[in-house]
């Protein structure tokens, strides 16, 4: 018997996406993220010049602040900053222009689950309406594994703190190939790898290959949500 | 001659050419363009264009500027230094404009600008290293019209309204403009533009017009 959710989505379903282009005026960049009422905030500042003692000054070095909805800033805010300041260095191009700093800063509005998912695609979509050179993006997801080993996506708070372990996994996009072998491209989606993996719980192996999997299928979908977003130019705009 | 590749917009990641299908050609990547392996990928979302013969770059607009050389940017003056002005020009790196690169400059009539100045410049020498390098010369050693910007107003724009703005034939906006008022107008390809008219009301009303066409 399939069970289904609190919100009446299917194990795959997503909730609605939104990205906002640039709502801050002051920022380099910036990309309001939404996923159901899941939001965050981010915005890009950078390239500044020089970069923090103990920072390597050949690569450019990116510096996350995480500001929570309520509360002061304690260990977990550290934690979510070190998991994007790793994610985004594996992601954006640092020797293009060494001896810089570029500051993100994360502002939570809603926090209903998938919370380090939703800032990830933000920071990613920031990043590129910054024109900071990257690598590729970085396509987030958050997986939870029920009871009978069924994977949902997208999982929302509630969710969250029911099972028994869930997982946030960060994949590179599915991108558009040149060449005209074509029919390699299967292949070449499943070797794509990941990029971050947190997990939470305690989870089987089967189980976690399991949400790799159906954390891959979706992140196809986001990435082409990712393309038509990042494509439409502001008016004004050559 | 420019031709728009009928690829859409590009998002980074996507492998663009492909090298091994073609053979024996130099092609030229310009900004937003890099070699990974046998493919070329961009950097950047924007629109890929080709400059005939063999020159590739990724055109996208943005509210910084990357410096690149033969631009004609508007910088602001931040420091001034024994051999050089220290010069804001949106970029990831201040700019340097030698106290003697005006025309007929000596160490005797080194141009007083104070904090704040503004200048209309040409960039001479930029890579991703060092500080890019200004001029207020053109190539032949002539003041043209570069130099300190007296009077008018200043706003900024992105990267991309600033070509459009350059851009030939004229851009029908300061057809239209010119048609009804008279003012004087620099472009800096950084995203910074100077008005100036006769009268205040008249650069008020240039802003004006222009922001309202813009928003």
């Amino acid at each position: 018997m399939e069970e289904i959710r609190a919100d009446g989505r299917n194990p795959n379903q997503l909730r609605p996406f939104s990205c906002t282009r640039n709502p801050l005026d002051r920022a380099h960049g910036s990309a309001r993220w939404a996923q159901g009422d899941t939001i965050v905030l981010a915005a890009v500042y950078g390239p500044k010049p020089g970069t923090r003692k103990g920072e390597n000054p050949e690569k450019a070095s990116i510096e996350v602040v995480w500001k929570p909805m309520t509360g002061q800033i304690g260990k977990q805010e550290k934690e979510y900053e070190m998991t994007l300041k790793r994610t985004l260095q594996s992601i954006c191009l640092l020797t293009v222009h060494p001896n810089t700093t570029t500051s993100v800063i994360l502002q939570v509005v809603g926090n209903d689950g998938s919370l380090l998912p939703c800032a990830i695609n933000a920071c990613c979509a920031a990043l590129v309406f910054a024109g900071i050179p990257l690598k590729h993006l970085a396509v987030a997801i958050g997986c939870g594994v029920l009871e009978d080993g069924e994977v949902i996506l997208d999982t929302s708070k509630a969710e969250e703190q029911q099972l028994k372990s869930f997982a946030h996994l960060v994949f590179p996009n599915s991108r558009k190939s040149a060449s005209s072998k074509a029919a390699n491209q299967k292949e070449e989606d499943s070797e794509q790898g990941l990029i971050t993996s947190i997990t939470h719980g305690v989870m089987s192996e089967d189980d976690y290959f399991n949400c790799i999997e159906r954390g891959l299928a979706a992140s196809s979908r986001i990435s082409d949500f990712m393309r038509t977003t990042l494509q439409k130019q502001a008016p004004g705009d050559a | 001659m420019l031709t728009r590749l009928t690829v859409d917009a590009q998002v980074p990641g996507d492998a663009v050419l492909d090298l091994t299908e073609m053979t024996n050609q130099t092609i030229k990547l310009g900004a937003g363009l890099r070699q990974d392996c046998d493919t070329i990928q961009v950097t950047g979302a924007g629109r890929l264009r080709l400059s005939k013969p063999n020159k590739y770059w990724l055109e996208s607009s943005q509210k910084r500027y990357v410096p690149s050389v033969e631009d004609t940017v508007l910088g602001v003056v931040v420091d001034t230094k024994p051999d050089n002005f220290l010069v804001d020009i949106k970029g990831p790196n201040l700019a340097f404009l030698p106290v003697l690169a005006f025309e007929g400059g000596t160490r005797r009539n080194i141009p007083k600008f104070e904090i704040g100045t503004l200048i209309y410049a040409r960039v001479v020498k930029a890579n991703s290293i060092m500080n890019p390098e200004l001029s207020c010369v053109d190539a032949t050693g002539k003041a043209a019209e570069f130099g300190q910007l007296k009077d008018g107003y200043m706003f900024d724009t992105s990267t991309g309204l600033s070509r459009m703005l350059l851009s030939s034939p004229t851009c029908p906006v300061l057809e239209a403009l010119g048609k009804k008022l008279s003012f004087e107008i620099a472009v800096g390809l950084n995203g910074r533009v100077w008005v100036n008219a006769p009268s205040p009301k008249s650069i008020g009303e240039t802003v004006l017009m222009w922001m309202l066409w813009h928003y």
